[in-house]
């Protein structure tokens, strides 16, 4: 009879523990996100003061400044939207923990250096990405091109260099893509009519869709947007 | 007969008024009422719902009924109360209601196709439940709607595409339900991504570009759950020496995991 007793209390141990892990994996990597993004950015107007750790109940990071969760019992983070508020520091890659977001707001910051080349891995589900008005350099990564339900793409406002990839042409959803003030030269994507020049405005050599015609050598003085 | 007719008259205008009074008492109160046949048909065993009076003039006293400056339901937050029992058509009457919360009970039943009549709805609640039955496409007319949330359920049918016609919606989950055909993809569902319909295996998510990348995601977090959960049955294993139910756990994991991947 004992053996037997043994025997339950194992099991039932076990399918705890099983039970736990199953459940609890997606909400552990959100708050590993969160604390992965204070950490790599440097926050000298304190504005995320409230992002405190210490008292973790139930879906406790749905409080947070910025934070939007999918619903407020689980700390399962939606939407991030951490606009002007002085965050320095490079695109924080720690945001790949958050499995479930499918907003990212970080303009008017001070963000600098250049975008992960495997955006598509960090930032997977994304339906709006707003990195405008920042100090981002470097290329515009063919990655984001695989974030399939964009709907809202802003990179305006930056540093951007080189050509923008073609492929987020093959964006199905974009309502909204605006790369204008950057340092952007080449042939533009095919978005269809609902992407205006005024996208692309305040670049280098831009050419083609709603733009003037890429002729065959890039011309040497800036492209007149209209 | 002089001093009988005043008196006559003085009393029946006293009749009138009383009865008048007792009228308005009635119809000013059709909200409590519609919110007494919900009582009436939960069950409440944390008694959440022993403020409920339906013979006050109004239900704004009552607990966790939130109303406006001219007494009418504007809330309705019963999140996490241990109700039972199932939702009444009765419900479609709470015409200011913006707010209605029942998420993470045990509510059986339909969700009331009246529940499309609630035109000022802000937010629609009813995740962690037992629901069963189709979304109404009545639900389509709630155009005011922010946030539905009917994940964690038994819901079954096809999606209505009326709801996508509402544009205002920015948070949608029905997850974890038993729904079937295809997901629409146009009007304001261009904003929901397979994340908003996981785990309806019935259900075709939108097909994307990147179909095996976002499955390949899906797989990684999976499998270093599965390794986790795979290396806890093997210490369980040697622990109980259970053959038998080693045996029915990892023909069970296999079985849900070739679901996920799809």
């Amino acid at each position: 009879m004992t053996t037997e007793w043994n025997h339950v209390t194992v099991i039932s141990v076990c399918l705890y523990i099983l039970i736990s892990i199953a459940c609890n994996n997606a909400v552990e990597s959100d708050i590993n996100c969160l604390k992965s993004v204070k950490a790599s950015l440097r926050d000298p107007e304190n504005l995320l003061s409230s992002w405190d750790f210490s008292n973790s109940t139930e879906g406790f990071i749905c409080r947070f400044t910025g934070i939007e969760c999918w619903h407020p019992d689980e700390s399962k983070v939606l939407n991030i939207h951490l606009s002007d508020m002085g965050l320095i520091g490079g695109f924080p890659v720690g945001l790949k923990n958050c499995t479930s977001m499918t907003g990212l707001d970080l303009s008017n910051n001070r963000l600098n250096g250049p975008l992960p080349t495997n955006m598509t891995d960090i930032v997977h589900f994304l339906t709006t990405l707003d990195l405008s008005s920042n100090n981002l350099s470097g290329e515009i990564p063919v990655s984001i091109s695989n974030i399939s339900f964009l709907n809202v793409l802003k990179l305006d406002n930056n540093r951007f260099t080189g050509r923008i990839p073609y492929e987020l042409g093959g964006l199905s959803r974009i309502k909204e893509f605006n790369v204008s003030n950057n340092l952007l030269s080449g042939p533009v994507p095919n978005f269809g009519p609902n992407i205006k020049a005024d996208s692309y405005a305040g670049n280098l050599d831009l050419c083609g869709g709603p733009l003037q015609r890429c002729e065959g050598e890039p011309s040497k003085t800036s492209t007149v947007v209209k | 007969m002089d001093r009988i007719s005043p008196l006559i008259s003085t009393s029946t205008l006293l009749w009138f008024i009383f009865v008048l009074y007792s009228f308005s008492k009635v119809y000013g109160n059709s909200e409590g009422d519609a919110l007494n046949a919900l009582k009436v048909q939960l069950s409440d065993p944390n008694n959440v719902l022993q403020s409920w009076d339906p013979t006050l003039v109004n239900p704004c006293t009552w607990y966790h009924v939130t109303c406006n400056n001219e007494n009418s339901v504007t809330r309705l937050e019963l999140g996490n109360a241990s109700l039972s029992g199932q939702l009444v058509p009765q419900l479609g009457q709470l015409m200011n209601l913006q707010y209605l919360e029942l998420y993470g009970n045990k509510i059986t039943g339909k969700i009331p196709k009246e529940l499309g009549n609630l035109k000022n709805l802000v937010s629609l609640d009813l995740y962690m439940n037992q629901l069963e039955g189709r979304i109404p496409s009545t639900l389509g007319n709630l155009q005011k709607l922010r946030y539905l949330r009917l994940h964690h359920n038994t819901l079954t049918g096809t999606i209505p595409y009326s709801l996508t016609t509402i544009s205002t919606l920015q948070v949608l989950d029905l997850s974890y339900n038993r729904l079937r055909g295809h997901v629409p993809v146009n009007g304001s569902f261009a904003l929901f991504t397979a994340m908003s319909f996981y785990h309806n295996p019935g259900l075709k998510l939108p097909v994307s570009s990147s179909g095996p990348i976002k499955s390949m995601i899906f797989l990684r977090r999976r499998t270093r759950m599965m390794i986790n959960l795979r290396s806890i049955i093997i210490a369980c294993n040697i622990l109980s020496r259970d053959e038998k139910f080693y045996e029915v756990y990892e023909s069970h994991l296999q079985s849900s995991a070739v679901e996920d991947v799809k």
